[in-house]
C-alpha cells in the first residue's frame, strides 16, 4: 500500500467518506466536506508529512468556517500605476523587510507594497519577540537549517540596526527529576548533532539562584544561553528603514488585488494604487501566501491560522525573573509552535503566553478571556507570583503554518518569477536574518538570467535609531536637549518619551503618522496608563507637525478615527 | 547644586495647596509640574461643583486652580512648569531630585519631599475587556481631555462602562454636545460615583444606568462599531445568555482610579493595599522619613476641597520637619471600613488636630462610628448613612487620651445593616 492510499484509509477510518487526499504534481490535494474547523484542520495534517516538501493543499469545504474576505485598505489612487520595480515584495513583515533590506546592497528597483497602514501590523508585531536558541527543532527541517546561523546573527544585526536586543538565556524547566539523565542525553545529542555547545543541564540550585522566583517544584533545567529577546516590530521597522535608507521603496496601504500570469510568468500585479509590472515577486504574505501563491497560479500548500494571545505585564513585575522560561510538561500529546513561556522584554516588561488555537479566521486578532486565563494557569506553574493584575495589554496574533509545519524558502514550482517565503511562523523571527540572506541570492540569480546585476556602492547596513533619552547618562541627555530643547518635554511619563522622540518620528524615514505609528517607534502609550495622558498630547503633535486638522489624526488604518471634528460645530 | 527645604512633585491642586503652605511656613520650596500649565486635572474639569466645602461657592475646575495659583503667584516659590522628575535618590540628610526640561537635566537637594503626584485611570485591559483593538476606546479622562481641553468630539454615540464620577460627568458633557450616550453601565450592584452626579448628570438628561451589567466585549477593526454588554453576578462575573450588543462608536471607561505611586515605590516608601497610597502618620508623612504625600496619590479623594486640605497639610508638615525619632502607633479600623487614612500617629507629634479620611465598606444607615482606645470607647459620632463613594472626614484630638506606645487605636462601625 503507498502512503496515499494508507493516508485515505486513515481518513476513511475518522471521516468515513467525507474527504479524500490525492497527490497530484507532488501536492496532496484534499478534497470533501466537513462541519468542524477542527476536523479539517485534523483531516489535513493527517495527510501531511512534517517537513515534506510535498505539499497539503486544503480545498476540503468547511460548513462552520466562513471565512472574510481579506481586509483591505480602502485607498484608491493610481501613485504606483506602471510602476516596473526589478522586485516586487508582497508583505512588510519581518521576512518582507529583511529581504528588503539584503537586495539593497544590490542596484535593484525594489518596491515594497503592505496592505495595513504600518509595518508588522501582523504576526511580526503580534509575537513575543523571542530569539529562539534552536533546540527543539527537527532536524531536516528548514527551521532547524537557519536557525543556528540566524541566531549567530542577531548582535550583528541589531547593533547595524540599533535595535536593542539581549541575550537573557533561557530555561526549559522540568518538575520530575527523574527525566534528568534523559534530558541530559537529549542536551549532548543536540550537541553533536546540532553544533549548539552552550546549552546545558543545570540544577535546582543553580535555577533557583538565577530565577529565585520560579517555581520551588523544578528539578532541574535546559539553560540555553544563546537565547534572546528583541523587539520584533521594532526590528522590523528598523530592517524597512534601513532598506529605504538604501533606495527600496516601501509603499503602505498597498493590497495586491489580483496577478496576470502568462506562460508560467506573472505579467502584472494589480494593487489599489495601480497596476505594476515586476520582473520578480517575492511572497512574503504571511497568512496569505496561499492566497498570493494562487493568484500568481502557483498554488502547492495551504496556510492554516493559528491564533496566539499575549499579555503584558507592567514595568513593575519586571524585576520577578530577567530571562525566558518555558515548562516542559512531557505528554504524548501531539503539539506544534512553542507551549509559551514568560519572558523579561527588551523593553522591561514581562511578556506572558502565547496559547494556540487553530481557526480558519486569517485576521481574528480579536482578544479573548479564556486565552489569558489558559495561559496564566499554564505559566503560574512556572512562576507562582505571576498576577493577571499586573497586565497592563494583551494582544493576539495570528501565526501562518502550513500542516507540514516548516518553511517554504524556494522559486517558484510553475511560476518562474515568484520566489516563496511562506508558511513563516516561530522561530520565524529569529531566522528571518538567515532566510533573508538565501533569498538575495535565490533573486539574483533569476534576476541575472536576464541581465547583470551591479552592486550598490552606497550601501549602508547602518541604521541609526531614534535616540533614547530616557536611557542615555545626564551628560548625554542635556547635551542632546540643547541641541533640541524637546528632548526635555516629557509627553510620555509612564515611559518617559519627550516631544522631541516623537517629532523624530514624525521625520523618521518610513514615517507613520498615526497615533499607533508613533506608538511603535518610540513608545507614548506603552506604559501602564496605555494612553491615557499621553494619547491627546500625542495626536496634538502630529497634528501640528502634519499640519492637519487634529480629527484627521487617526489610530492606525484611514477609517481609525479618533475624533469627530470640532465640538459645537 | 540647588538647596530646596521642600520640593513639591505635581502642580495639581494638591500639590499647589502644599506648595504654599511650604512657603508660607518659611520653606524654601520647589513645585515641579510636568505640563506646561499648573492645575493638573482641574484644567480639563470644566464643570462646576468645586469648593463647596473650602469657599462655599461653586467654582469650575479652572476656577478653583486659579485661586491656588494666584495665592502661589504671592509666595516666592520657585515653581518649574514642563518639568519632569525622572528619579529621585535618598542621600543623608534629604533626597536628590532629578529634573528633565527644555533646560537639560538638572539635581536639586531637598530636605523633604511632598509627593502630589495625583491619580491615573484604570484602563479597559485592565477591567479584562476583550475583543479587537480599534479607535474609540477611551478612559473618561481621556475623552474629556479632547473635549474640554482639546475642543474635539471623541463620539458620537457611546456607551460608558463604569459609575466613576468623571463617567458620570462626561455622560452629561458629551450629551451637552450633542453625542447620545446610550447608557452607563456598572459591575457592581450599587453606583460608584456621588449621588449628586447620579441625579445631576444621569437622571436630568435621562441616560439610563444600569447596575449589574459589564462591557464584554468590543467589535469594529477600525473604529467602534459596537459593544458587548452583559450581565453580572455578584461576583461580578458575566451571566451567559445576557449579552446584548449594543451599536455605538465609542465605550468610555470610568472603572477606578489607581494613586500614582510609582516614584514613591522606588523610594521604598510602604504603600497601603487599602488605599494604593503611601501608608502616613497624622502629619502626611511616609513612612519614609521626610516624604510627604497628599492628595490622590495619598488616597482617591472624593472632593478636591480635601484634596486641598491635604496638601496644606503635608506641605506644612514637611516645612517644619525637622527629622528625629518617630514613635508611630496604629491606627487601626475593623473591616466596616475600606480604609481609614491615616493609618499611623506620631506619639512625638501634635496630634490636637488631626484629620481622618475614612470610606465605608458598604452602604450603611444609622450608624454610629465608633473610636475604642485600649478596648474603651473614648469618642463616637452618629451617620445617618455611609456610602463607600463618599468620604467621610473628621477631626480628632488625639492629645487628650493620653496615648502611650503601647496603645491600641481602633476604629468601627456600629451598624444596622441595610
Amino acid at each position: 500500500m503507498n502512503r496515499i492510499e494508507r493516508i485515505n484509509q486513515k481518513l476513511k477510518k475518522r471521516f468515513g467518506d467525507a474527504v479524500r487526499c490525492e497527490e497530484r504534481e507532488g501536492c496532496r490535494y484534499m478534497t470533501g466536506t466537513l462541519a468542524s474547523w477542527q476536523d479539517v484542520v485534523a483531516a489535513c495534517e493527517m495527510a501531511a508529512d512534517k517537513y515534506s516538501r510535498v505539499h497539503v493543499v486544503n480545498d476540503i469545504q468547511c460548513r462552520e468556517a466562513t471565512p472574510r474576505p481579506p481586509r483591505l485598505p480602502s485607498l484608491r489612487d493610481q501613485a504606483l500605476e506602471g510602476d516596473t520595480p526589478d522586485v516586487l515584495i508582497v508583505g512588510g513583515g519581518i521576512s518582507g523587510v529583511s529581504i528588503a533590506r539584503e537586495l539593497s546592497k544590490w542596484k535593484l528597483n525594489i518596491l515594497l507594497v503592505e496592505k495595513e497602514a504600518d509595518l508588522a501590523l501582523q504576526a511580526s508585531g503580534r509575537n513575543d519577540g523571542e530569539v529562539h536558541p534552536g533546540i527543539d527543532l527537527g532536524k531536516g527541517s528548514l527551521k532547524h537549517y537557519y536557525i543556528r546561523r540566524a541566531n549567530a546573527m542577531y548582535g550583528r544585526v541589531c547593533e547595524e540596526l540599533d535595535v536593542p536586543f539581549r541575550r537573557v538565556g533561557q530555561y526549559v524547566c522540568f518538575e520530575k527529576g527523574y527525566l534528568k539523565p534523559l534530558v541530559g542525553l537529549y542536551c549532548a545529542w543536540r550537541k553533536y548533532h546540532d553544533g549548539i555547545e552552550d546549552t546545558r543541564l543545570i540544577s535546582k540550585k543553580e535555577l533557583r539562584m538565577r530565577e529565585p522566583n520560579f517555581s520551588e517544584d523544578f528539578r532541574f533545567a535546559i539553560s540555553n544561553p544563546s537565547s534572546g529577546c528583541v523587539c520584533p516590530y521594532g526590528l522590523t521597522i528598523a530592517y524597512a528603514e534601513n532598506a529605504v535608507m538604501n533606495g527600496a521603496r516601501v509603499s503602505l496601504n498597498t493590497a495586491v488585488l489580483a496577478m496576470e500570469v502568462q506562460n508560467g510568468e506573472i505579467v502584472s500585479v494589480q494593487t489599489n494604487r495601480g497596476t505594476v509590472y515586476p520582473r520578480l515577486v517575492i511572497n512574503a504574505a504571511g497568512v496569505f501566501a496561499d492566497d498570493l501563491a494562487a493568484m500568481a497560479g502557483d498554488r502547492f500548500f495551504s496556510i492554516h491560522p493559528r491564533r496566539g494571545t499575549n499579555s503584558i505585564l507592567d514595568t513593575k513585575a519586571g524585576h520577578l525573573m530577567h530571562s525566558i522560561a518555558s515548562i516542559k510538561e512531557i505528554s504524548l500529546q501531539k503539539t506544534h509552535s512553542k507551549g509559551g513561556g514568560i519572558l523579561h522584554t527588551v523593553h522591561d516588561n514581562l511578556l506572558v503566553g502565547p496559547d494556540a488555537v487553530e481557526t480558519w479566521e486569517k485576521e481574528d486578532t480579536a482578544t479573548r478571556r479564556q486565552s489569558i486565563e489558559t495561559v496564566f494557569a499554564k505559566q503560574k506553574k512556572t512562576m507562582p507570583r505571576l498576577s493577571q493584575g499586573d497586565i497592563i495589554t494583551y494582544f493576539t496574533g495570528v501565526r501562518a503554518p502550513t500542516f507540514e509545519e516548516d518553511f517554504i524558502i524556494e522559486p517558484g514550482r510553475k511560476t518562474k518569477n515568484i520566489i516563496h517565503c511562506a508558511g513563516i511562523q516561530s522561530p520565524g523571527l529569529t531566522t528571518a536574518p538567515a532566510v533573508a540572506l538565501d533569498i538575495e541570492q535565490m533573486a539574483l540569480a533569476f534576476l541575472r538570467q536576464q541581465k547583470p546585476v551591479e552592486k550598490n556602492e552606497a550601501y549602508n547596513p547602518k541604521r541609526k535609531g531614534i535616540p533614547v533619552l530616557r536611557e542615555m547618562s545626564d551628560e548625554k541627555r542635556s547635551e542632546l536637549i540643547r541641541q533640541n530643547p524637546d528632548y526635555g518635554v516629557i509627553v510620555c511619563r509612564c515611559e518617559e518619551i519627550s516631544k522631541g522622540e516623537i517629532l523624530d518620528a514624525l521625520r523618521s524615514p518610513i514615517v507613520v503618522p498615526t497615533v499607533d505609528g508613533i506608538k511603535k517607534r518610540v513608545r507614548p502609550g506603552m506604559g501602564r496608563c496605555q494612553g491615557g495622558f499621553c494619547s491627546p498630547l500625542v495626536a496634538s503633535i502630529i497634528a501640528e507637525e502634519m499640519d492637519i486638522p487634529l480629527s484627521q489624526v487617526r489610530k492606525s488604518s484611514a477609517e481609525s478615527v479618533v475624533t469627530y471634528g470640532k465640538i459645537g460645530g | 547644586m540647588k538647596q530646596m527645604d521642600v520640593t513639591v512633585i505635581g502642580g495639581g491642586p494638591a500639590g499647589l495647596a502644599a506648595a504654599i503652605s511650604a512657603c508660607k511656613n518659611g520653606a524654601a520650596t520647589l513645585l515641579v509640574e510636568r505640563e506646561a500649565r499648573l492645575g493638573g486635572i482641574l484644567k480639563q474639569c470644566i464643570h462646576d461643583g468645586f469648593g463647596v466645602v473650602r469657599f462655599g461657592e461653586k467654582l469650575s475646575g479652572p476656577e478653583y486652580a486659579e485661586r491656588f495659583i494666584d495665592e502661589l503667584e504671592k509666595t516666592d516659590c520657585e515653581v518649574r512648569t514642563l518639568t519632569f522628575v525622572t528619579a529621585v535618590k535618598q542621600r543623608a540628610g534629604g533626597f536628590e531630585v532629578h529634573l528633565v526640561s527644555r533646560d537639560g537635566v538638572e539635581t536639586v537637594f531637598s530636605k523633604t519631599l511632598v509627593l502630589a503626584t495625583g491619580c491615573r485611570e484604570r484602563t479597559a485591559k485592565q477591567v479584562a475587556i476583550h475583543g479587537t483593538r480599534p479607535a474609540g476606546v477611551f478612559t473618561a479622562g481621556t475623552a474629556q481631555h479632547f473635549t474640554n481641553l482639546l475642543g474635539e468630539l471623541p463620539t458620537r454615540k457611546c456607551v460608558i462602562l463604569g459609575s466613576g464620577d468623571i463617567g458620570l460627568i462626561m455622560a452629561r458633557r458629551l450629551t451637552l454636545e450633542g453625542a447620545a450616550v446610550v447608557g452607563v453601565y456598572e459591575a457592581k450592584s450599587t453606583p460608584s460615583g456621588l449621588t449628586r452626579n447620579i441625579h445631576q448628570c444621569l437622571h436630568d438628561y435621562d441616560i439610563p444606568l444600569y447596575l449589574s451589567h459589564t462591557v464584554t466585549r468590543v467589535f469594529g477593526e477600525d473604529r467602534l462599531t459596537a459593544v458587548e454588554v452583559s450581565q453580572v453576578d455578584e461576583h461580578m462575573r458575566p451571566l451567559p445568555g445576557t449579552e446584548e450588543i449594543i451599536d455605538c462608536d465609542a465605550l468610555i471607561l470610568s472603572v477606578g482610579l489607581i494613586p500614582e505611586n510609582e516614584l514613591a515605590e522606588t523610594l521604598g516608601v510602604e504603600l497601603s493595599p487599602a488605599t494604593k497610597g503611601p501608608v502616613c502618620d497624622g502629619q502626611m508623612m511616609s513612612m519614609a522619613d521626610g516624604i510627604f504625600s497628599c492628595g490622590n496619590a495619598l488616597h482617591v479623594n472624593d472632593l478636591v476641597d480635601y484634596v486641598s486640605e491635604s496638601g496644606e497639610a503635608a506641605g506644612k508638615y514637611a516645612a517644619i520637619y525637622t527629622g528625629g525619632q518617630r514613635q508611630l502607633l496604629d491606627v487601626a479600623c475593623t473591616n466596616d471600613f475600606l480604609y481609614v487614612v491615616p493609618q499611623k500617629l506620631n506619639l512625638s507629634a501634635d496630634n490636637s488636630e488631626t484629620a481622618v479620611y475614612f470610606r465605608s465598606r458598604e452602604i450603611v444607615n444609622d450608624c454610629r462610628l465608633v473610636l475604642q482606645i485600649d478596648g474603651r470607647e473614648v469618642f463616637s459620632k452618629k451617620y445617618r448613612f455611609l456610602r463607600p463613594p463618599e468620604m467621610e472626614k473628621l477631626t480628632i484630638d488625639f492629645s487628650k487620651y493620653d496615648l502611650h506606645p503601647d496603645s491600641e487605636i481602633c476604629l468601627r462601625l456600629e451598624v444596622a445593616r441595610v
